[in-house]
Order: structure tokens, then sequence, then C-alpha cells
């Protein structure tokens, strides 16, 4: 049996781990300008990026967009979940076909099209003046709002089938057996859907939540030059700064803060309802 | 005409490469060009590839991307035994950075046919000049009515709100910030006080020159520092502004082609350097991108001179970047650029 798990095993081996170890090696090498980089063990890339006041306001604010997208996602995805996995029709392939639709388009082309929306010249704002509702054009590209708008938009369907998949596996009788009991809808919801649904928020924040925190396109795009998140902030210490090790060592802080968020994450939402 | 033996054995050749093109091709192989896209990566297919190149049997490929990915391509690649590029095209500034790192190889003046024509103020020994430009001031001449004469007039609390970056730009933008400053090429600290007191005034920055583009023509911003040659597109475009060359100097632009140490088609690298001297090729460029010919003996139409082209009290204050100081400093000012005046 165990030789089933080879190929995918051996192929992340190679293609995720080595290149790991070797990033891991290079954070602890220092930048030069003149050489790129020069041999050395060394945590000093390290410490300065949790000293430095900026790359902790980017962390801070990746960690807030991450968390606020997440509950977002919930809070849309729940209802429509619902209404996904109790549909009995046979619409309901077609209804998940376009709940996926988002994923067809890439994330640039996704961008491009909410930049033509939000812009300052954009689709909402020339409707606004058109209609002589507002004068100046409303700041709604290069900010969070665009990037949190942007970043929902393409998460929401893994929350979304995630939360439906567990949701379908819930008998319906449980939440008639509830209301036989005289519990009203929204009781019946928060004491027996909600808590048998429980594995599916957990799976699906998570899932949600780690594409949030390593979101690259959607915030250089939609985020402009003043607004930054850590996945943006790594590429351009590789590729504009050149700054190898630095890079390396923000790459693994942003890592290392994804892992203990959901590991926490986690462990509050399975405290709260395990019994 | 008497038909020869020889001549008719030629010229049966040449039918048969004629008719046979891959073949002929295929003996001859490819170069492989590390370039931007857009507008340069087609007009180097237009007036290089297509009309020189191809016909001599080499096979062109563009390997297209921003200079950032290629320049770190160039430095992963170094110690690879072969490269991705055959030919590298890079900004002066760039190429310089990535000459330190021996990732070039010196040039054989001697492969090359168009050497001499060459501009000899821009003679590299590890990189030919492809065009060249100026950094200036861009106004909107409906909006700005007292024509700007200095990159310090876009201090002027008139301006406020109303000047753009393009956050690619950074380098030059906080150049001009240090000319504005009292400072230059050798000295940008001068842009540290420039741009906290430019953040007050409530700059705005773009994402790229496209996005700046678009808030010049929407009239958002009226004041930009820009490559004269960018500007020159924008005015094709029908986009309001009009240029000064700045008293405080004009910080000059070499776009450079080179070939990585480790190329896999040497020969048609340098056939590929030749026929990015050609003088026609190079008028081609300038006519439609606006940049100057670094090649002697390459000619402009008086209308196209005239905008383009620097006056000779405008050439002398041209400055050339101090490639030293930049490699020293560059990182220091791009976290500058980041933290302190994006923030």
């Amino acid at each position: 049996m165990a030789a089933l798990i080879l190929p995918a095993g051996l192929l992340v081996v190679l293609l995720m781990v080595a290149p790991m170890l070797l990033l891991a090696r290079i954070s602890l090498n220092q930048f030069s300008p003149t050489e790129m980089m020069v041999e050395a063990m060394s945590p000093e890339n390290y410490i300065r990026a949790v000293q430095d006041p900026y790359y902790r306001s980017v962390l801070l604010t990746t960690m807030v967009v991450a968390l606020g997208c997440t509950l977002l996602c919930l809070a849309l995805g729940f209802p429509t979940a619902y209404w996904l996995a109790r549909m009995q029709s046979r619409w309901k392939s077609i209804a998940t076909i376009l709940i996926l639709f988002p994923l067809l388009v890439g994330n640039v082309v996704r961008s491009a099209g909410w930049i033509a929306l939000l812009g300052n010249e954009g689709a909402i704002n020339a409707a606004l003046r058109g209609l002589h509702l507002i004068e100046a054009p409303l700041p709604l590209l290069y900010n969070a709002f665009a990037v949190v708008v942007g970043i929902v938009a393409v998460v929401l369907p893994y929350m979304i089938l995630t939360l439906s998949a567990v949701i379908e596996g819930i008998p319906r009788q449980t939440e008639e057996a509830a209301a036989n009991l005289g519990a009203r809808p929204l009781t019946a919801f928060r004491r027996v859907v909600l808590p048998l649904a429980i594995p599916g928020v957990a799976a699906g924040s998570v899932l949600v939540f780690i594409l949030c925190m390593n979101a690259y396109a959607t915030p250089v795009l939609l985020g402009g030059p003043q607004f930054k998140m850590m996945a943006p902030a790594v590429y351009d210490q590789f590729v504009r700064g050149n700054n190898w090790p630095f890079g390396a060592a923000l790459a693994f802080i942003l890592l290392f803060a994804t892992m203990v968020l959901t590991l926490v994450g986690s462990a509050l939402i399975g405290r709260r309802y395990r019994r | 005409m008497t038909i020869t033996r020889r001549l008719a054995l030629s010229g049966g050749a040449a039918a048969l490469t004629a008719g046979l093109p891959g073949i002929a091709r295929a003996a001859d192989g490819r170069v492989v060009i590390g370039t931007w896209g857009g507008d340069y990566g087609n007009l180097l297919r237009q007036n290089i590839d297509e009309p020189i190149v191809q016909p001599k049997g080499i096979e062109v490929l563009q390997d297209v991307a921003n200079a950032d990915p290629r320049k770190t391509k160039l430095l992963a690649e170094r110690q690879t035994r072969r490269g991705t590029f055959d030919v590298a095209c890079l900004s002066d500034t760039d190429m310089y950075l990535i000459s330190q790192q021996n990732a070039l190889q010196p040039l054989e003046m001697g492969k090359l046919s168009r050497a001499d024509a060459i501009i000899p103020a821009l003679k590299k020994p590890y990189a030919i000049p492809h065009i060249y430009s100026a950094l200036v001031l861009l106004y909107n001449p409906a909006k700005v009515t007292t024509k700007p004469t200095a990159f310090a007039d876009m201090w002027d609390p008139k301006y406020k709100g109303r000047v753009g970056f393009s956050d690619i730009l950074y380098n030059t933008n906080t150049l001009a910030a240090a000319m504005a400053g009292g400072g230059g090429v050798h000295d940008y600290k001068p842009a540290e006080k420039m741009l906290m007191e430019m953040r007050k005034l409530d700059a705005k920055v773009y994402p790229s020159n496209e996005a700046l583009a678009a808030a010049l023509k929407s009239e958002e911003v009226w004041l930009t520092p820009m490559w004269l040659a960018r500007g020159f597109m924008w005015k094709q475009s029908g986009i309001p502004v009009k240029h000064v060359v700045p008293k405080e100097g004009a910080y000059s632009i070499v776009f450079e082609a080179a070939i990585p140490k480790n190329a896999r088609n040497l020969d048609n690298a340098y056939t590929y350097l030749d026929a990015m001297l050609d003088a026609k090729a190079q008028t081609g460029f300038a006519r439609q991108m606006g940049y100057l010919p670094t090649v002697k003996d390459a000619k402009l139409d008086a209308d196209l001179a005239q905008e383009i082209s620097l006056s000779e009290e405008e050439q002398n204050r041209l400055v050339t970047p101090d490639y030293e100081y930049l490699q020293q400093h560059l990182n220091e000012y791009l976290d500058f650029w980041n933290k302190q005046f994006k923030a």
C-alpha cells in the first residue's frame, strides 16, 4: 500500500521539500550589493524583519486581510452552501458549475475586470458621475477595500463547496426532529446544523485563510503601490531588491505565521464545539 | 546574358534553399532574445527580426519579461553552463549591475561590422547601446500654465495632489527628488527630505507607467518625471502633455544589449547585436518609440528630431548615472521609497 503514495511523495520531496531546504539555507546568508549573496550562518535577516516596524505592519495587514476575508467568506458562503446542499432539483449540477465559474478565470484577468469596474474612470464611478451623484470619483481601487473584494471573489467558491459537502452529510431528519421538538428555525440552525457542520467550517476556513495569507496577484494589482501584503513583499525583495537572503527570511516568517494561526484557529473551533 | 555553369549551380542552390526554408533555417539555428514585451518587443520584431535577422536564416525567439525577473534569471544562471538568453536587453544601470556580477561576456568589437558607427560616449566593453533618451519633466499645459523649468517646480504647493509617480521608476523618481533638493547622481541623500515633503503634498503613486498615463490623460495628475521618449509616445496617443528638460540636469538612460557568458548561440548573438545597430532599424525605433539613435549615421526627419532630440544647450546638461553609487545605494533607496515615502 505504501507504494501508492510513492509517486506523489517523490514529487513533493523533489519540488517542495528540496527547494524549501535551499531557501532555508539562503535565508541565513548575508546580502551584499556587489556580490548578491555572501555565505553565512546568521539569523540576522530574521531579526531585522521582526524588528522592522514596516514588515511588522505588512504582516499585520496580511493577517487582518486574511482573517477578514475568511469571516466574510464564511458569512456569505454558509447560506449559499446550505441552499446548495439541500437542493433536490436537476439544476443542482448547474448551480455547482456556476459557483465554480469564477475559478475558470485567471487571477490576473479577473483583476483586470475589477480595475475596469472600480477605477477612477471605471464603470461604477462613470455611472455615479453620469447620474450626478458624485463630483470627484470615489476611491474604490488601490486600497484595502479593493483587495478584500478581489480576494473574496476568488476564494468564496472554495468555502461554499467545502461547506456544502459537509452540510450534505447532515441528515435532514435532524433538523426535522429539532422542529418537532419545538425549535424555531434559527435555534435549530444554531444548536443542530452549525455544530454538526463544524468540520466543514474548520476545513473551509483553513483552506480560505491559507489562500488569503499567500495571495499575490490580487494585492499587487488591486492594492496598488501603497498597499502591501507579505507575498508581494517577498517578491519585491527577490526581484526588485535582489536581496534573496532577506526575501527568503520573509517567506519563512509568512509560512510560520500562517501555520501558527491555522493551528490555533482549528484548535479553538474544535474546543468550542467538541461536545 | 550567358548562363555559365557556376551561375546555374549557384542559382540552383539558391532555389533549393529558398524552396526549403526549414532546412536552411535548421542549419543556422536560432537566437534567444531576453527582452521587454509590449512596444519594445514588437519594434524589435518589425525593425530587426523580420527585415534583417530572419532573412539570414536565423530563427528569433523572444523571452519576454520585465527587467527585474530577467535580471534575476541572469544572476541565477551565472553558474550554469547553458543560459537561457543569447542576447540580454536591459537599461544601462541594470546592465552595469549584471556585468559586475560576471554574468556577461566582454564583446569582441571586431565581430561587429557596425562597431565604428556607435556614438563614442555610449560605448561600453560589455554591451552595445541600442537606443537612448533623457529624464524630463512632463506637464499638462492646460493646467500648469506657467511653464515649469525644473524638477523643483513639482514641490510648488499650487500643484498639491497633482504630481504623479510611476512605482516602477522609483530609481529615477528618487533621483529627480534628489536633484530638486540640490543632490544629483552622486548623492541621492537630499531626496529623502524632498520625498517626505512630496508625501505631505499628497503625491500619487501609480503601479505602472500605463496607469500613470491613464491618470495624465484623465487630468487626475498634471506633472511627472518621465523619459522624454515615453512622453513623446504619450503625446502621439493624445495624452495632453508637454516636456521641459529640467535645469537641474538631463539624466540619460541608454537601453543596451549584451551577450551572457553562457549564451548558446554565440555567432547569432553577434549577428543580432549588429542588426540592432543598423541605421535603418535605429531610425525605425526613433520614429515609433521616440528614442534617439545610438549610431552616428542614423538620420532623423526634421519634425521628429525637433520632438525627441535635445538642443545643444540641453545636451550640455546631460548627466550619466553613477553606476557604482547606484550599485551601493539603490537597495537603500528602494527601501526608503517603499517604507517611508509610500507607507
